[in-house]
């Protein structure tokens, strides 16, 4: 396991935006599969395979974190339909980081107000380069709901950096 | 081709998913749009900030202290990041422990269980807030007789030395129910004359994944 943890962790970085948050996760992953280590080693592709398992963790991890006392879960007003969708970070709104002068952290904090299946999706395919293809196992979701995803996420982090809209009125949803 | 297609399709031609003549139509809308031209270079600009996101490095030891913790896992206290503990009990030692996740005490009334999946190893951690360093403490643990400290066999008794840092202190248990049947862990943590016994009810989950909040807390 030890070649792969710095992947899980760059991985669980993204999804959770937190160093603390991705060691958790990272060491979650490692407790639950270090007795597993004869069936890893007759998985072939094994990345894919050990980013569908932390995204499965980060899913129970957002869930539970919705669920207690001092996290509890936000609203947003139009997810996928899926469950997660129901736990959106909390918003601040685009003014709060207009004066960011760094792009990466504006960007960063854009991140931080995707629910966390829109930033899984971001993460995955536009930061690490899946495919969308590629990602159907690993977020287990079908493409076309894939893409729908990214394409929301995608519209909404471009009104939170205050990028320009599209013509034809983007409407820009959650 | 008009704006409200070319901001309908302007994210699978950007990704490639776009045959031939579809991405020319795209292209000539573009040329002749600067409200369109606009949005696309902002998108694109977009595409390359994020592909260029760097992520931090590994902690120092991070996966060295990780991995063998999951191979051997033994009770090593986890020095806290968790500010919001010291909260509401900033005069008191809490314990805290979930499963999975990481549970934050800020109210004070206690939830005494946590709910494992038989058979599933998971990690359940015991957050320990304390308000001042506590030095050469000694923690006890007892297990129900069908939950398993992964790694630790039969044994169904724990007992070590411990330091715990002001503020927050993370421990982390992988246990593993071997049947149905629940239990109640005890853990006693004692320095000097003056000891505390905290006891977690461990309920199975049941197969629709209902049952208790995987959370329990208690003060000293």
């Amino acid at each position: 396991m030890r070649p792969h943890v710095a992947f899980l962790h760059r991985l669980a970085w993204r999804f959770t935006g937190s160093v603390v948050d991705a060691e958790d996760l990272v060491q979650d992953v490692l407790l639950k599969l270090y007795p597993r280590g004869e069936e890893l080693a007759r998985i072939d592709q094994l990345r894919p395979w050990l980013a569908k398992v932390l995204y499965r963790q980060y899913v129970d991890f957002v869930r539970q974190r919705a669920r207690s006392p001092v996290s509890g879960p936000a609203e947003d007003e139009q997810g996928d339909g899926d469950s997660l969708d129901a736990m959106a970070a909390v918003e601040e709104g685009p003014d709060g980081h207009a004066e960011r002068g760094e792009w990466r952290e504006r960007i960063l904090a854009a991140l931080g107000q995707l629910n966390p299946e829109q930033r899984a999706v971001v993460a995955m395919h536009d930061v690490e380069g899946y495919s969308l293809e590629e990602l159907e196992p690993i977020l287990q979701a079908p493409l076309g709901t894939l893409k729908s995803r990214l394409h929301r996420a995608r519209q909404r982090l471009r009104a939170l950096l205050g990028m320009e809209p599209f013509a034809a009125g983007e409407r820009v949803r959650r | 081709m008009d704006c409200r297609l070319f901001a309908l399709q302007v994210d699978d031609w950007l990704d490639g998913r776009l045959n031939a003549a579809d991405g020319q139509s795209m292209q000539l809308h573009l040329d002749s749009c600067s409200c369109c031209c606009s949005g696309y270079h902002d998108a694109k600009e977009l595409r390359a900030q994020l592909r260029m996101l760097p992520a931090p490095a590994l902690t120092p030891g991070f996966a060295e202290r990780a991995l063998a913790k999951a191979a051997a896992p033994v009770a090593a206290g986890r020095i806290g990041h968790r500010a919001v503990l010291g909260m509401a009990l900033a005069a008191s030692l809490v314990l805290g422990l979930g499963v999975a996740v990481i549970l934050f005490a800020v109210r004070p009334e206690p939830v005494h269980t946590v709910v494992l999946t038989a058979w599933q190893p998971e990690s359940v951690r015991l957050m320990f807030n304390a308000a001042r360093p506590l030095l050469g403490a000694t923690l006890s643990l007892s297990l129900p007789e069908n939950v398993e400290i992964v790694g630790y066999g039969d044994r169904r008794e724990l007992s070590w030395k411990t330091d715990l840092r002001e503020g927050s202190n993370l421990l982390q248990l992988p246990l593993v129910m071997h049947g149905p049947a629940g239990g109640e862990l005890v853990a006693r943590l004692s320095l000097g004359a003056s000891s505390k016994t905290f006891r977690l009810k461990i309920e199975v989950r049941r197969a629709d994944g209902a049952g208790a909040l995987p959370a329990l807390r208690a003060s000293v």
